[in-house]
């Protein structure tokens, strides 16, 4: 705008005088009226911050954007690439932007010829030993070097010297290393011991001799390991399995949900020619910040395997064949006319979109059976899902980094929701969060307090007697957080009921606002919220003790029900994406479509509704699962009454509205209640302990049809159990 | 005048030859042609061959299919490839001496039954894809594995 700050205030002056026409100057000067902050000015322009602001941000703040490399927003300031040096007004030598505080007055001078120059002496020495491999490296095209030094860079070289090389490090299946390229901005070193919270990564050596490596030939081993990958500036750390695969230029972006935990971290799909690339994070500070964990990131290629695309159907021999749509659906609706009432049943999985959840649940309503259930187990007694405070993370993800005291109960947010635990391991960072864990003993990437595994533990908190209970009792803002799958025990209902009195007595005792939650569940599939908010019993409990004459299995892949749970001349219809637990023991199959393939909504475990987009079609005759359901029901002469997918979701703002305001997270209440209601079962806690399904890190990687499916996650078991030598790569990698 | 009883002789002698109304419709429809002409052999699927050297080169030589030829029905569905390698020679007058008179030499190239051109069918030959998949199916277990 304007150089010169008198002129420049003078107008800010006008303007301030013009209240109603110009807000944005009646807020700075409220702003410049409380003493407290600072004024500086960036290429003449003023900007007020509050003391301690760094220069990097102060010019951020007036829209100028200062080249960096080690700088990152969400890690710690390093300060050693010396990209970011800046010229001061009056001061003897250029400062590093990214780790030099503002003082009054300052006049940063952004693009003078000592900036210019001091960053084009820089770029000249980072490049003296970066090789000139562009053409044939992974980053090029998003290479933060490459931008720039095409922005800031000399035109010329004078550079006749050898350059440096490093040895390349096997650091796992996930990450390739390609350390010529690495300038030591040291942003992987600081993520790994700040974020992920693995001290692995570190550097040795000094001046030209600076390594960046594990110190000893070992793997990088962390759930949130991809993420090196985006943090990384240049190619030194780039995907394992997407190498050589894509140029980012060619690839075509799709903003969409992941759907391998309940935590629903966005995502962009890279698609090229009908096929997936690669998943990247994608920014949101609710969920996900801007981290995804290394299934979401690297199961895709489990998409592109044991898919189902055509319909199937058993033949005589029992052998299951191809056939054509109008085969399957009329048999299908066959099927469905011949049976009555509760003789039908469904099955939803966990990777199912809330669309085909309520075109099931309307087509066996129609049907006049009400046999709806979810495979992951949820206790009824009590309120039971009658109260949705029951089954939400109703405190938020975002809502951990505000509180000073959480106890896990049951749960290793670690493997079932890596972003969760991330969230958590920032505030015990950060905010000094205590943390007390109730269940098997886990290695958080944090420190906790451990209380012990078994459910006396559980009891004696509940009723006041245990140590632990001090604690709870001075903390202002507590969170209780059970893991679901705790609740899928046999005494699930009387650990509900616990854990409810334990956060009900927290609640009292730290005398927080009204607004404040502190029961939380932790899911660990992405469709159960919005199956239980669609009104799905739980559990397949009923489905075992009632067996019925045609199951109907969405997407359940979870092995709950086998054959020999059912009558034998029961008929099993498989509806789904993958041929995993399912699909070889049904007597239809309709091929539905992944999560990439169509527009779905999900539920988060907080109750955020969020939809996916459609990057690639579905492969060979495989639909919208939503869609194969409306023609069964056309077919079976009950016929849903919505044929696009906007209709569907009218149905489902009819019946759950929350389901469809996207990015909007419903709350919920009557805790009290709910505590109330649990009081009344009547049930003892077992004496087991209580361990989650996924105790290590080789448990972590196969959890669901598309990453049993992957390959790149069963390399990722393997070199966790057996070492990342066990895998073999191409020479050339 | 002679003339013109011969062209009448040789088209009744056309229209008859056949087998009555039925045998000259099934020849006109199979064939395109009704034309008649000395037998010069029959192949070991039942292929006719006929000559008659008053027509101009090249429609003198011609073959009546068989009706069903190596399991297939070709009472409709003939196909230029049925004809045998041996027939082959003499049909297309690449030489004037018939396999029934002069034996074709054994060659071990030749084949014991002669096999139709299968382009267009189910069966016909597919080259190979050398590209990679980019999605691959399940393929179900067999039924007596489980």
């Amino acid at each position: 705008m304007l150089r010169l700050p008198a002129v420049s205030r003078a107008i800010a002056g006008v303007a301030h005088s013009k209240t109603c026409l110009a807000p944005s100057n009646n807020f700075r000067t409220s702003v410049r009226a409380s003493s407290n902050m600072v004024e500086v000015f960036v290429d003449g322009k003023p900007v007020m911050v509050e003391p301690g602001t760094t220069v990097l941000q102060a010019c951020e703040k007036v829209g100028v954007q200062i080249p960096r490399f080690c700088f990152h927003e969400r890690l710690s300031v390093a300060g050693n690439c010396r990209m970011c040096l800046v010229e001061i007004e009056r001061a003897p030598k250029p400062v590093a932007a990214c780790a030099m505080p503002v003082m009054k007055g300052w006049n940063i001078l952004t693009n003078s010829e000592k900036t210019r120059k001091a960053r084009e002496g820089v770029m000249e020495f980072l490049l003296a030993n970066h090789p000139l491999d562009c053409p044939i490296c992974d980053q090029g095209g998003e290479c933060d070097l490459q931008d720039q030094s095409m922005m800031f860079g000399a035109d010329r070289s004078r550079f006749t010297e050898g350059k440096r090389a490093v040895e390349d490090k096997n650091i796992g299946p996930l990450i390739k290393t390609i350390m010529t390229r690495c300038i030591q901005c040291t942003r992987c070193v600081r993520f790994a011991s700040e974020i992920a919270g693995v001290e692995d990564l570190g550097t040795t050596g000094r001046g030209n001799s600076m390594q960046i490596g594990t110190y000893v030939e070992k793997m990088f081993m962390s759930e949130l390991s991809g993420n090196v990958i985006d943090v990384c500036p240049v190619g030194a750390l780039t995907s394992k399995p997407y190498a050589f695969t894509a140029r980012p230029w060619e690839t075509r972006k799709t903003e969409s949900i992941d759907v391998m935990d309940a935590v629903g971290s966005n995502i962009v799909v890279s698609t090229r020619g009908g096929e997936v690339m690669r998943v990247m994070p994608r920014l949101n500070e609710e969920v996900n910040e801007e981290w995804i964990s290394d299934k979401t990131r690297f199961s895709y290629d489990g998409l592109k395997r044991q898919r189902l695309t055509q319909p199937m159907v058993k033949d005589a021999s029992g052998q299951l064949v191809t056939t054509s749509w109008e085969d399957v659906l009329t048999r299908v609706a066959g099927v469905l006319q011949s049976v009555q009432g509760n003789e039908v049943a469904a099955i939803a999985g966990g990777m199912v979109d809330a669309e085909a959840l309520v075109a099931l649940k309307d087509l066996l309503n129609r049907l006049d059976s009400d046999n709806l259930c979810t495979e992951e187990v949820f206790p009824m007694a009590g309120a039971g899902t009658d109260m949705r405070s029951n089954y939400l993370l109703n405190s938020r993800i975002a809502g951990i980094e505000e509180c000073d005291v959480l106890l896990l109960i049951g749960t290793n947010p670690r493997y079932e929701a890596p972003l969760f635990n991330a969230r958590i391991r920032k505030s015990w960072l950060h905010n000094e969060l205590q943390v007390a864990l109730v269940g098997h003993e886990v290695d958080l990437s944090y420190s906790y307090n451990h209380l012990g595994d078994s459910t006396q533990v559980l009891k004696d908190i509940a009723a006041g007697t245990h140590p632990f209970c001090e604690v709870l009792a001075q903390a202002k803002r507590p969170v209780v957080v059970v893991g679901s799958t705790t609740l899928q025990r046999a005494d699930g209902a009387a650990i509900l009921n616990a854990v409810s009195t334990i956060a009900q007595n927290a609640r009292a005792s730290s005398g927080v606002e009204e607004g404040w939650k502190v029961l939380n569940v932790l899911h660990r599939v992405a469709s159960q919220v919005a199956a239980l908010d669609l009104g799905y019993k739980p559990g397949v409990e009923a489905i075992r003790n009632a067996p019925p004459k045609v199951l109907f299995l969405l997407g359940a892949d979870g092995g709950c029900i086998t054959r020999q749970d059912l009558p034998k001349d029961s008929f099993i219809i498989y509806q789904g994406h993958h041929g995993d637990v399912g699909a070889p023991m049904a007597d239809i199959i309709l091929p539905g479509a992944a999560y990439t393939e169509k527009n779905g909504t999900y539920v988060n475990t907080e109750g955020r509704a969020q939809q996916t987009r459609v990057a690639v079609t579905a492969p060979g005759m495989a639909r919208e699962d939503w869609r194969i359901i409306r023609a069964v029901s056309e077919l079976a002469g009950v016929t849903l009454p919505y044929d696009s997918v906007a209709e569907v979701r009218d149905r489902l703002a009819e019946v759950a509205p929350n389901l469809v305001r996207y990015d909007d997270v419903e709350q919920a209440n009557y805790f009290k209640q709910a505590n109330e209601l649990a009081q009344t079962v009547d049930q003892t806690l077992l004496a087991e302990p209580l361990i989650p399904p996924q105790v290590s890190v080789k448990d972590f990687y196969m959890t669901d049809p598309i990453s049993r499916a992957s390959q790149t996650m069963a390399k990722c078991v393997k070199a966790v159990t057996e070492g990342a030598d066990a895998i073999e790569e191409p020479a050339i990698c | 005048m002679a003339e013109y009883v011969n062209l009448v002789r040789r088209a009744v002698g056309q229209l008859t030859g056949h087998g009555g109304v039925r045998g000259l419709l099934l020849q006109f429809f199979r064939a395109n042609d009704i034309k008649t002409g000395a037998l010069v052999g029959v192949d070991k699927y039942g292929n006719k061959y006929f000559e008659d050297n008053r027509y101009f080169f090249g429609r003198h030589r011609w073959v009546i299919y068989t009706t069903e030829m190596n399991g297939k029905r070709t009472l409709w569905d003939v196909d230029g490839s049925m004809v045998p390698a041996e027939w082959h020679r003499w049909l297309h007058c690449m030489t004037d001496d018939p396999p029934t008179t002069h034996p074709p030499v054994p060659k071990k190239f030749l084949a014991e039954v002669h096999q139709i051109n299968v382009s267009g069918s189910a069966e016909q030959y597919y080259p190979y894809s050398t590209t990679r998949k980019k999605i691959h199916e399940w393929v179900p277990s067999k039924a007596g594995d489980q």
